[in-house]
């Protein structure tokens, strides 16, 4: 029998380490030169959860951009769940992931998603305050401190996002 | 077909590819792969099965067979390293999904984008950096200001403790001078005096210099250069410091070349005190031979050579010699704190001069210096001869102490004094008794010195006033001349000085 797959979107600015993060998670690598992302690249990855169903993950990682285009919305249909991230040394994409997050929900509906504030290794950059994270736990929302450089989170990441999507 | 370049056959190829031969799959209505034609390996769809789901081999159509009209997907890498768009057509007989290689449009545009994006990241860490560095900048200027504040609190500081120790210092030596000069003592009680002559002196010293060096350390000494007798004051130094060598059995010189003009242009204080330092330091650390003064004049520079027989100085020691609070060890049993070449360095430094040590333990130790110093033609002008009984003093000082004290001079020296207590006492008394010259004292209670001076010359006081102040901050100097003072002098007031400013002053106000 098929083993469940799910459509997951990486959402986001460009360059705040979608493509890595990715990278990182399907194939344990990282890179510091950035290649910027132009339209979509699709990966997927087997994930086995805690209580030992396995689950496929289609990843789609789309091409940042403060906004998405008509032609970059088709890219979210039958999406299950998003990875919505920050760049953390950059206060500006946490405006653009909150503007993003609208213009996802007008296009596929309330999907489950994670917030990822990647980067967390340039902690001396940092640009995002604990109010402003603090505000949108309260609101119910999951946020966590990542870093597809060292790795930290990012495994923890697509697994929260495939719990709060079988839940 | 010999002659087509290899080129232009990749190039016809590339478009037959992308465009001639069609890559598609075609899906029935419950999603099963039915057919496929053209080169669905070439975008990593290697392993195709007929009669399956197709959404089990080709990832990206999960989501996508639920259509109702053509859907377009741009720029899609579906693994492998080529890039399609994808047309997901509905027709009566299934899906068909049309793959079309855009691969080097593909190139083209992430070229571009690639720039845009990186050009966006530098402008954005550039204007925080620029933020960073006005936020620094802001900082630093309100650190800035904080540090001016504690450096003119500690100015402050500087000006009252100079007061506070000077004056019952002066009155101190005063009263000893003036007994000794009464020569009534014995020997038991001339031996008492000298003794407090002499730590009274040493504490002075000490107060000067540790004041000097920390006005030194804040820029707060300024040079005056003005017209010196240069011979005179060699002479004087001479005759001050033979007795102290000789009581040492040291021989003691100060050679003067025939060439020196007898009027310079040079900070006489300043220089007094460079030579002071230096030759106390030769006679202190010497204690068998000779120290020698020798002075040259030429192109406009004095240079001064003070050579002792001493000890000498180590090498490693020699770069510190300079440097504040720093001892030799072989002055462990000395008195002193290490302030005098110090400070004679950077007196010697803002004459426009250098100060340097050559030395050896063999031979001793030779400080060798210039200062900047121009000659000037000297005019004499006859002096007038003034009986000091004609001309009124009015002597005005809080402390009761120094006022008799200077008094006592002033009438010695034969002069009509007046005194008052205080600044309004002074004001009312100048304008009622109108003396020839007033000595004012600056710190006084009620009205202060400035205070005095300010109201006297706006009420059109003319006469000379002489300003006597504990405190040798350079600024409080200015500020007293600036008001109307002719002259500023510093506690504790030497007598001879006192008298010598006084005539001069009545001298040229005639
Ligand atoms: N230090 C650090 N750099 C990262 C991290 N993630 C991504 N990057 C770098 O950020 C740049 C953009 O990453 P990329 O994954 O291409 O961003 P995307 O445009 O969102 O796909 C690249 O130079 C990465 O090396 C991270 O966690 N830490
Ligand atoms: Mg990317």
């Amino acid at each position: 029998m098929a083993i469940l797959q799910k459509k997951i979107c990486m959402i986001g600015d460009f360059s705040v380490g979608k493509t890595s993060l990715v990278a990182r998670f399907v194939r344990q690598t990282f890179s510091d030169k950035y290649l910027t992302t132009v339209g979509v690249k699709i990966d997927t990855k087997l994930l086995t959860l805690p209580d030992g169903n396995q689950i496929k993950f289609i990843l789609w990682d789309i091409a940042g951009s403060e906004s998405l285009t008509t032609a970059t919305t088709s890219y979210l249909r039958g999406s299950a769940g998003f990875l919505l991230v920050v760049d953390g040394t950059r206060r500006p994409t946490w405006d653009s992931a909150l503007n993003l997050r609208q213009t996802v929900l007008k296009q596929i509906g309330d999907k489950p998603f994670v917030i990822l504030l990647n980067k967390a290794d340039l902690k001396e950059q940092w640009e995002i305050t604990e109010e402003l994270m603090e505000e949108k736990t309260k609101q119910g929302w999951k946020l966590l401190l990542t870093s597809a450089k060292n790795g930290m989170n990012v495994e923890q990441a697509f697994l929260e996002l495939a719990l709060l999507m079988t839940k | 077909m010999t002659n087509i370049p290899a080129s232009v056959i990749e190039y016809v190829q590339s478009m037959w590819m992308a465009e001639m031969i069609l890559t598609y799959l075609h899906i029935d209505a419950e999603g099963r792969l039915i057919d496929w034609g053209g080169y669905p390996q070439r975008y990593g769809l290697t392993t195709l099965t007929k009669d399956k789901l197709v959404v089990d081999q080709v990832d990206f159509l999960n989501g996508f067979l639920d259509i109702t009209h053509t859907e377009v997907l741009q720029y899609l890498n579906i693994g492998g390293n080529r890039c399609i768009h994808v047309h997901i057509v509905p027709l009566e007989d299934g899906i068909y999904v049309l793959l079309l290689d855009v691969t080097a449009e593909h190139d083209r545009q992430q070229k571009m984008q690639q720039q845009v994006n990186e050009l966006s990241i530098l402008t954005y860490r550039q204007s925080q950096l620029l933020q960073e560095l006005e936020t620094t900048r802001i900082k630093l200027s309100a650190e800035k200001q904080q540090l001016e504040q504690t450096s003119k609190l500690k100015n402050d500081f500087i000006a009252t403790l100079s007061h506070e120790l000077r004056t019952p210092l002066t009155s101190i030596m005063g009263y000893t001078k003036l007994l000794d000069d009464a020569k009534q003592a014995d020997v038991y009680e001339s031996n008492y005096l000298d003794s407090v002559k002499k730590n009274a002196n040493h504490l002075l010293s000490l107060i000067d210099n540790i004041l000097d060096q920390t006005k030194l350390e804040i820029g707060q000494i300024e040079i005056h250069p003005n017209n010196c007798n240069v011979k005179q004051l060699l002479v004087d130094l001479k005759s001050l410091f033979l007795p102290i060598a000789q009581e040492k059995n040291l021989m003691f010189s100060v050679e003067v070349p025939d060439n020196l003009p007898t009027q310079l242009i040079i900070d006489e204080l300043r220089f007094r005190q460079v030579l002071i330092n230096l030759i106390t330091n030769g006679i202190k650390f010497t204690d068998k031979g000779f120290v020698e003064v020798k002075i040259t004049w030429q192109n406009n520079r004095l240079e001064f050579i003070v050579t002792d027989s001493g000890p000498g100085i180590s090498p490693e020691s020699q770069p510190k010699i300079f440097t504040a609070f720093h001892r030799e060890s072989t002055a462990n049993a000395l008195p002193g704190v290490g302030l005098g070449l110090a400070i004679s360095y950077h007196l010697v430094e803002l004459m426009g001069g250098q100060l340097s040590v050559e030395s050896s333990p063999q031979f001793g130790s030779n400080f060798t210096g210039f200062i900047s110093a121009n000659s000037v033609q000297f005019s004499v002008s006859d002096n007038t001869e003034i009986s000091n009984s004609n001309i009124k003093i009015l002597l005005v000082d809080d402390s009761v102490d120094l006022r008799s004290l200077i008094e006592l001079y002033l009438e010695n020296d034969g002069y009509a004094v007046i005194t008052a207590n205080d600044g309004d006492e002074a004001v009312k008394l100048a304008l009622q008794t109108k003396p020839d010259i007033i000595l004012m004292d600056m710190q006084m209670p009620v009205l202060d010195g400035y205070g005095a001076v300010q109201k006297l010359r706006a009420k059109k006081f003319t006469k000379p006033i002489i300003a006597l102040s504990g405190s040798n901050i350079e600024c409080d100097r200015n500020y007293a001349l600036e008001i109307g003072c002719n002259q500023y002098l510093t506690k504790p007031i030497d007598p001879e000085k006192l008298l010598k400013v006084i005539s001069q002053v009545i001298l040229s106000s005639i």
